[in-house]
């Protein structure tokens, strides 16, 4: 394989992008075959990419260091595979989901140039490419947001602002660290996060975790869960932004800062994944819509990426990152099939949902594999990776994080016992549009990306050697000391250990929770969460945090309407004064009296041209003085 | 060769009531647009070419005897020449649909043709009396075509304008006598060398004053002014932009910048030059505060010339040569915008009679190319970027910095906000917001006349984007003229 091979992941999608932007609407099938091929063979290719591992192409381009760089190695191959069979999976739902969309074209295009654009940013070794493509994603997350309701666009501008800060950040800290490493292309820098550096790392760490969806840059997620198309929820927040977000964390604490063990900036990562777990599952539990509820959890699984990574112990960091993938398949999974119901039904409003499973089956057991994967259930893969950052997180020295973790780990099983009930088991409501016409199994399409998302679930858990061995554990690799394992396989699925016995433990107390929920609320499964969304103080949090007190985008929103005020009253309308009233007016006066001299008299203008002669001649003679 | 651009127009003039005898539409349209292509022709690519090597002087002769007739093309008289005959072209085609239900075609064509000669002729004259005479013949046709209409106001307009233009050419003959005794002669150059020889400070200053109160008084600077409002609007349209857009220029900016510079021999600050562009500013100020309050559309267009034949004074006015570029430029492109915008008030007056401002309302929505070329005029004169208006606005005002005149670049640019302004309100008044019911079943103007007001919107949008190729190869060599002198290069001709 030459190196000009590189260009094949961005070029491809983007040229699918570009035809099938170019092919009108009325054009049924066309389009999708042409998108369902490129991504099947993006998948190859990516394997193919995958198995060469080591690739390199750099053009000179700017100069000062800038060059077209690409670095193929064994990470970025890892994240290329990921992408890209995650976008067949999307493009195969969307066929069914996404058809008779008025703006399709745009769909597909915006879906593909994503695609294009993020294997550009996995791939890219030098900054100024990698920012570029980095940037592109911003173009087409709020074209995509705006493809949903008509309310969908002040969601899309709200993304916007978010993620184009975050990306601020993170070229503020590009430039610091250009600054003191005189250096463009990525694979050249390693620094030791000391002085300068240490405000270099925490831009490029916000830009990181604001891709991936972190508190407090989550606040667009839940809104858009509402507003824009499920797919795209399936697509970018649980999927793409996901390995970008957490690529790019894993990027820079392992490659371009050695972040140390117990060091502060060690601490504050995984403060930040702790409260993100925490917070975002509370919030998460009290959700009444199925889309909201899961984006929620997006947020939430978040934290246990960057609690994991956070922990700059090999076994928190393998836990963070195999958890990545976990969650990007079921989450994934799990928005498709909330999708699905969605196709058939018409709503994702829990209360008025129920009983599903008899009609859906199909959906109903991919998302049962996929609630109780994200859950942590033994064997699932979710188990896995959870256990992993429980014990970084204990290695790490500060077992209060492990307890966040865990707390997180009860809350996520009981709002999904609590989604599942609702939606899948249970009765019908008499809400239900389910009452009104018979309800039948969402066509192939469909179904078929959530039950591979539910096998790999199943795969990935029972089997974790294998991904754990090809995929994850290499990245690791000269991140460790010499001599030290870095194969966590043998005690991956072990039950009985202490850490695994507390987070059984944890389940039990889940189910519990909802059981005591379920019987408070009159056996309706979608009050199950009202004694804690009750619970005395928690509740007035609760109706601050639905009142957005605490989006940081609104109170700012909020904060800048005012200062516009502000200004507009105290500045701005007195100055219009002068202009409105005071020039105005006294403009027209004088208009007025120079109008009212002409009065139509010829003797008048003839006595004025006379006056002017001698008015002139009289100048004339005194300037010739 | 030159000679066709006077002899041509007369001579069809002269035979054009005959013809309109014979066909009373047909053949008059054909020949007298044929005429003006010819004219655009010839100036635009054989002239170039023709004063290559320097000014061209022309003696005419009659039966191999040499008449005491001399004209000449410089570069100065060619850009005027260009300009003349661009914009006659355009307002002939208008006039083939405008003029049909107005009188006589033939007799318009004849009228207009003549004063097409007398302008050219007073391009191309060498010295003070043909110009005066050229200045009669181009006057006398527009007195006839201002009275076209013969109704009450129209009738009024043309005396008032007669009555006011008889004492400019008192002035101007007074001065040129004045100048005959002084010298003893009549060419531009041999006063000009002459004068140079004389002490006589105070009797040219006194000439200089009367030729700037003669020419003013066509040019409609302030305060000689008061003819134009009147004279202007009663004319049919697009003789209003021919006296607009032309005659103002070549019989008062163009007549007195050939005086001042190639006679008098106009220096940058001196007395001359600091009258002039006092005069420049007052029009400038003065006028476009009377045009806001105008609601005939026409009458507000016409203020607005006097308004723009200010920049053109105060530019030619500062004797730099970025100066004279610039007010030249201004010339060019206000010839083009303005007589857009009359033919565009033609074209509503003949839609729906009216050209009361207030009565209007919404045309946009009925005659969308009126609506759209008068918006692109409007916006060159106020000055807009990157129509022509604003290029030779700004280098009118990058002269005046250059040359130390700040306090008279902030008037420049404050009354080109006063001229933005009157020209919103024109717009909003006839072409925005709802559309009045009284025009809801309005067309929009004839084949001839749209294409007319569409050329000159495209000349106006071309005359922006191109500014740089106009000032190169029109601009500059008529300033360069102008500054150099006429004399310099006919004496070398062993001229007169």
């Amino acid at each position: 394989m030459t190196p000009n091979t590189l260009l094949w992941p961005i070029l491809l999608p983007a040229i699918v992008a570009v035809i099938a932007f170019l092919i009108p609407t009325r054009v049924k099938w066309f389009r999708e075959a042409i998108c369902l091929g490129a991504s099947a063979a993006l998948i190859y290719l990516a394997f193919a990419l995958f198995a060469v591992k080591n690739l390199e192409f750099r053009l000179p381009w700017m100069g000062q260091g800038i060059g077209f760089e690409l670095r193929l190695f064994h990470f970025s191959a890892f994240i290329l595979v990921g992408l890209a069979g995650f976008l067949f999976l999307i493009t195969l739902y969307s066929t069914v989901k996404m058809s008779g969309h008025p703006r399709i074209r745009e769909y597909y295009a915006y879906v593909f140039l994503t695609a294009a654009l993020a294997n550009g940013a996995v791939l890219a070794d030098n900054f100024v490419p990698f920012v570029f493509f980095w940037e592109g994603l911003l173009v087409t997350l709020y074209g995509l947001i705006t493809l949903g309701r008509k309310e969908a666009n002040r969601t899309a501008v709200k993304a916007f602002i978010i993620n184009g800060l975050c990306d601020f950040c993170m070229i503020l800290g590009i430039g610091i660290l250009w600054a003191q490493t005189g250096t463009l292309t990525i694979s050249q820098i390693s620094v030791k996060p000391e002085g300068l550096a240490v405000v270099a790392f925490l831009m490029m760490m916000i830009g990181a975790i604001g891709k991936a969806g972190a508190m407090p840059f989550h606040t667009w997620i839940p809104d858009a869960a509402i507003d824009a198309p499920v797919t795209f929820m399936a697509f970018m927040p649980a999927a793409f932004e996901k390995l970008l977000g957490i690529y790019l964390l894993a990027r820079i604490t392992l490659d371009l800062f050695k972040l140390e063990k117990g060091s502060g900036l060690s601490l504050v990562l995984m403060i930040i994944g702790a409260a993100t777990i925490v917070l975002a599952v509370m919030m998460a539990l009290i959700q009444k819509d199925f889309k909201r509820l899961l984006s929620y959890h997006a947020v939430s699984q978040v934290g246990y990426m960057i609690l994991g990574i956070g922990t700059a112990v090999p076994i928190g960091i393998v836990g963070g990152l195999f958890h990545m993938i976990n969650h990007a398949m079921y989450k994934c999974g799990l928005f498709l099939s909330a999708g699905s119901v969605e196709y058939r039904t018409g709503t994702t409003e829990l209360k008025k949902l129920g009983g599903l499973a008899k009609v859906m089956p199909f959906t109903a057991a991919g998302f049962t594999v996929c609630a109780l994967a994200i859950s942590g259930v033994w064997p699932l893969n979710g188990f896995v990776s959870k256990e992993m950052i429980f014990h970084g997180a204990i290695e790490s020295g500060y077992v209060i994080f492990a307890i966040a973790a865990w707390v997180g780990a009860i809350f996520t099983f009981a709002s999904f016992l609590k989604a599942g009930h609702s939606v899948f088991f249970g009765p019908r409501s008499e809400e239900s549009p389910a009452a009104v016409k018979p309800i039948k199994e969402s066509p192939a399409p469909i179904v078929i990306p959530i039950l591979i998302l539910a096998l790999l679930c199943i795969t990935f858990g029972v089997a974790n050697k294998l991904p754990l061995t090809t995929f994850i554990q290499p990245i690791l690799e000269g991140h460790v000391e010499a001599g030290e394992s870095i194969d966590f396989t043998p005690h991956a699925l072990s039950l009985f250990t202490p850490i695994a016995g507390i987070s059984i433990l944890c389940l039990l107390l889940a189910f519990g929770l909802h059981a005591f929920g379920w019987k408070k609320g009159g056996k309706k499964a979608y009050l199950a969460s009202e004694p804690v969304h009750k619970f005395p103080v928690l509740h007035t949090i609760y109706d601050w945090a639905e009142n957005r007190v605490f989006d940081l985008y609104e109170q700012g929103v909020i904060v800048l309407n005012g200062l516009a005020m502000v200004l507009f009253k105290g500045i701005d309308r007195p100055i219009d004064f002068v202009y409105e009233k005071i020039i105005t007016k006294t403009g027209e006066a004088f208009a007025g009296v120079l109008s009212k001299a002409h009065t139509g008299h010829y003797a008048n203008y003839l006595a004025w041209c006379l006056g002017g002669l001698v008015a002139i001649a009289a100048l004339i003679n005194a300037l010739l003085k | 060769m030159i000679f066709l651009f006077i002899g041509l127009p007369l001579v069809v003039a002269a035979f054009m009531p005959l013809i309109g005898k014979v066909s009373k539409k047909v053949a008059p349209d054909v020949l007298a647009n044929a005429v003006f292509l010819f004219l655009l022709v010839l100036a635009v690519t054989s002239g170039r070419q023709l004063i290559g090597q320097g000014p061209v002087l022309q003696s005419l002769s009659w039966l191999g005897e040499p008449l005491a007739i001399q004209i000449a093309v410089d570069g100065f008289s060619l850009f005027m020449l260009m300009a003349i005959s661009l914009v006659t072209f355009c307002i002939g085609l208008y006039s083939i649909n405008y003029m049909t239900h107005y009188g006589s075609k033939a007799n318009f064509y004849a009228l207009l043709l003549m004063m097409v000669a007398g302008m050219n002729g007073l391009v191309l004259v060498t010295d003070l009396f043909q110009l005066y005479i050229f200045l009669e013949v181009a006057a006398v046709a527009s007195y006839a075509l201002v009275a076209f209409g013969l109704e009450h106001d129209e009738l009024e307009a043309a005396f008032k304008y007669l009555m006011l233009s008889v004492v400019a050419s008192a002035a101007i003959l007074i001065a040129i006598g004045l100048l005959f005794g002084l010298t003893g002669s009549l060419g531009f150059a041999a006063v000009g060398d002459a004068l140079r020889g004389l002490d006589a400070k105070l009797a040219v200053g006194f000439c200089a004053a009367l030729f700037i109160m003669g020419f003013g008084l066509k040019a409609a600077l302030v305060p000689f002014h008061a003819w134009l409002p009147d004279a202007h609007p009663s004319a049919p349209a697009p003789i209003s932009a021919v006296l607009s857009g032309l005659l103002i220029k070549v019989s008062g900016v163009y007549a007195l910048a050939r005086i001042f510079y190639n006679v008098f021999g106009l220096e940058a600050g001196g007395a001359l030059s600091q009258a002039l562009m006092i005069l420049g500013a007052i029009s400038i100020v003065v006028a476009a505060f009377l045009a806001i309050r105008q609601s005939d559309m026409k009458r507000m267009l016409a203020y607005s010339s006097i308004s723009q034949v200010g920049y053109v004074v105060l530019g030619i006015g500062i004797g730099t040569p970025l100066g004279v570029a610039g007010g030249l430029l201004h010339l060019f492109n206000h010839a083009l915008a303005k007589g857009l915008l009359f033919l565009n008030s033609g074209a509503i007056q003949q839609s729906t009679g009216t050209r009361n401002l207030d009565e209007m309302g919404g045309l946009a929505k009925r005659m969308p190319v009126t609506a759209a070329t008068s918006l692109v005029g409007s916006l060159s004169i106020a000055g807009v970027p990157p129509l022509g208006g604003f290029w030779s606005k700004l280098l009118i005002i990058m002269a005046l910095v250059q040359a130390g005149h700040g306090v008279l670049a902030v008037v420049a640019v404050l009354a080109s906000v006063v001229t933005l302004w009157y020209y919103l309100i024109m717009q909003r008044k006839a072409f925005f917001g709802k559309l009045n019911e009284k025009w809801a079943a309005v067309k929009e103007a004839p084949f001839w006349m749209s294409a007319a007001t569409v050329l000159l919107a495209l000349l106006v949008i071309g005359s922006g984007i191109f500014f740089a190729a106009i000032i190169k190869s029109w601009i500059q060599p008529a300033s360069e003229s102008l500054a150099k002198g006429l004399q310099t290069a006919l004496h070398g001709l062993g001229g007169f």
